[in-house]
């Protein structure tokens, strides 16, 4: 146990670690970067904690555009801390209720309701001038008085936390549970796991996970319009990065969301323009035909292939035998 | 104003049409592969230039450039089955629907560099005189597209519940392992329901480019619907899906002509209509309940 607590400081330390880096060496358009990178590795990480009970998501831009908008619209009333705590609140009431409703929903059903939702939302801001600005868009308050090194500080502390309640959920007290709910819920049930109770929980925390990314992201440049942050491409974004870095880990989403945003840089450096859309697809594309478990996958493989041989294999080769 | 309702009911029903065609594709291949397909999209996005460009280029007829859009997308879609979706259908759900999304992704930013993002209209004569009943009048171009989507579904309909492999179709995706078992080659099965349906996208791609405009974007915004469609009707469901595409099209339609501004959301009130109908009946109006 200690040493497991030790080991999971240790990988938040090197989580926090190459942030600290870039702050130090004060580049701006690194830093600019990073603080995009770690939203993103954020939502992939809200994305992933609700996958574990196999609910597979499009709609997470919603959580993301209400969270963002929520603290923001809430911190002039209720101040900064009180402000964002509500913000995220309402994502995880907002969640809690889109759980309820997507409960029975199996597979392909779920997804589209979910991303059905993300458009409904976008819809239901762009009929409510009044409270929340319309197409026009909101000004809210910005983190760190605009400082981008500080932002980059500050979001960093947020993707730990993140990472934080991911493990908790990768942990000896959900883990079984999650998995078993997603690969058979039926028996699941009938072995008393509360599934309901679960599923909704795993939704709520997904939720608020996704609506602190939002809340980071809006929080950055003092003005957000609808299409910034209720757009496909952030529901589509943590599944790509979740897929791409491997599913059901801490680390995945984050290494994924690194390595996307690299090849995007460099795509962008090479061809420019919207090309590197074309790249992002293509990038998918490959590793779902090259690297089907992701980047952690490959990374199993190479840590089984250089590690001495270890008490399962030992027992397995002595059953072989 | 009864002329205007009716007027704004038959625009509607057209557009009903012209969804039921995209979606007839779309609901034949999730049904039998359980994929969701994004680059339906982007394929009924390919047929509509082809269309387009048949036209404006070398004259042809937009009938041909349906036909011609038709041939070329189910090409494609072999094409894009034996080359990486086959390897995919054997992988996770999440994995699935990525790998779609990435090609929608890479077909639509291809396109957008190749052609512009701008829209095009394709401004072709009627195909079909136009219709006027005491004042009412229905363009002849809607007609036509209310006409072919028909011919479409039917077409979808008549192959899966009356042809040899229609019913391998069914039989595959109720239980590939039972099928292959049977001696159904599933692999094949699955790939010819994508072909069809990507032979009806770029059949409906031409409607599209008969009464929209021909846009690169265009793809994303009528496959979101066609989502929402065979979800309402029941995943695989052919006929829900012709009565999902007219709850969506009205919804959306009669939004848009009689609320206030309500042209750039009423798509917004089709997908509450949608969350709602599943809160009630999970597996969609007229889909086997308990889907595997």
């Amino acid at each position: 146990m200690n040493r497991s607590l030790l080991t999971r400081l240790g990988l938040y330390a090197a989580i926090a670690a190459p942030s600290m880096l870039l702050v130090a060496t004060d580049q701006p358009f690194l830093i600019q970067v990073a603080i995009g990178t770690l939203i993103s590795a954020i939502l992939a990480l809200a994305w992933d904690i609700l996958s574990r009970t196999g609910q597979v998501s499009l709609g997470h831009a919603a959580f993301f555009g209400i969270g963002g908008y929520g603290s923001a619209l809430l911190t002039p009333v209720l101040g900064p801390v009180l402000g964002w705590a509500a913000g995220i609140l309402l994502c995880g009431l907002v969640a809690v209720l889109l759980g309820a409703v997507t409960l029975r929903l199996r597979r392909l059903y779920f997804t589209i309701a979910t991303l059905s939702f993300s458009l409904s939302i976008q819809v239901l801001i762009l009929v409510t001038p009044g409270l929340t600005g319309g197409s026009t868009g909101i000004m809210p308050p910005v983190i760190a008085g605009g400082s981008p090194p500080l932002q980059l500080l500050f979001v960093t502390g947020c993707l730990v936390v993140a990472a934080g309640v991911s493990d908790v959920f990768l942990g000896r007290r959900f883990r079984p549970a999650f998995f078993m709910i997603r690969n058979n819920p039926e028996l699941a049930a009938a072995s008393g796991v509360p599934v309901t109770r679960l599923k909704i929980l795993a939704f709520a925390v997904s939720g608020m996970v996704a609506g602190l990314a939002g809340s980071c992201y809006c929080g950055l440049y003092g003005y957000v319009i609808p299409d910034d942050v209720f757009t496909t491409n952030w529901n589509v974004l943590p599944l790509a990065v979740t897929v791409l870095g491997g599913m059901d880990t801490t680390l995945g989403p984050i290494v994924g969301a690194v390595v996307l945003r690299l090849l995007e840089e460099l795509a962008r450096q090479a061809v420019g323009g919207v090309g590197y859309q074309v790249v992002y697809g293509a990038v998918i594309i490959l590793f779902i035909v090259g690297l089907p478990e992701g980047l952690a996958g490959l990374g199993r493989v190479v840590l089984r292939r250089f590690r001495p041989p270890g008490e399962g294999t030992r027992i397995k080769a002595r059953l072989a035998s | 104003m009864t002329t205007a309702v009716i007027q704004a009911v038959l625009l509607a029903l057209s557009m009903a049409a012209l969804y039921a065609a995209v979606a007839a594709g779309l609901t034949l291949t999730v049904g039998v592969t359980r994929i969701i397909n994004f680059a339906h999209g982007e394929f009924v996005m390919l047929g509509a230039f082809l269309t387009y460009w048949l036209y404006t280029r070398f004259g042809l007829s937009p009938w041909f450039g349906m036909a011609a859009s038709g041939v070329a997308l189910a090409i494609l879609s072999a094409a894009v089955y034996r080359g990486f979706l086959a390897r995919v259908l054997k992988q996770d759900e999440h994995n699935q629907l990525l790998a779609t999304l990435g090609l929608s992704i890479l077909i639509l930013n291809l396109a957008i560099i190749a052609w512009s993002p701008d829209p095009r209209v394709m401004q072709a004569p009627p195909l079909l005189p136009t219709l006027n009943l005491g004042g009412v009048t229905v363009p002849g171009n809607n007609i036509a597209v209310a006409l072919v989507g028909l011919i479409l579904f039917v077409a979808m309909y008549a192959i899966r519940n009356y042809t040899r492999y229609g019913t391998q179709m069914r039989f595959a995706s109720d239980d590939p392992t039972l099928a292959a078992h049977a001696g159904i080659n599933v692999d094949r099965v699955f790939e010819l329901s994508f072909v069809i349906g990507g032979a009806a996208a770029g059949v409906s791609g031409g409607l599209v480019a008969l009464v929209l405009y021909v846009q690169p974007t265009i793809g994303v915004d009528l496959v979101i619907r066609a989502f929402a469609i065979i979800a309402l009707g029941g995943l695989g469901n052919i006929p829900g899906a012709l009565i999902g595409s007219a709850i969506l099209a009205l919804t959306e339609g009669l939004t848009s002509t009689f609320v206030p501004q309500g042209g750039s959301w009423g798509f917004g009130i089709a997908f509450v209509i949608l969350l709602l109908v599943l809160v009630v009946r999970p597996s969609g109006l007229f889909g086997k309940q308990a889907h595997p």
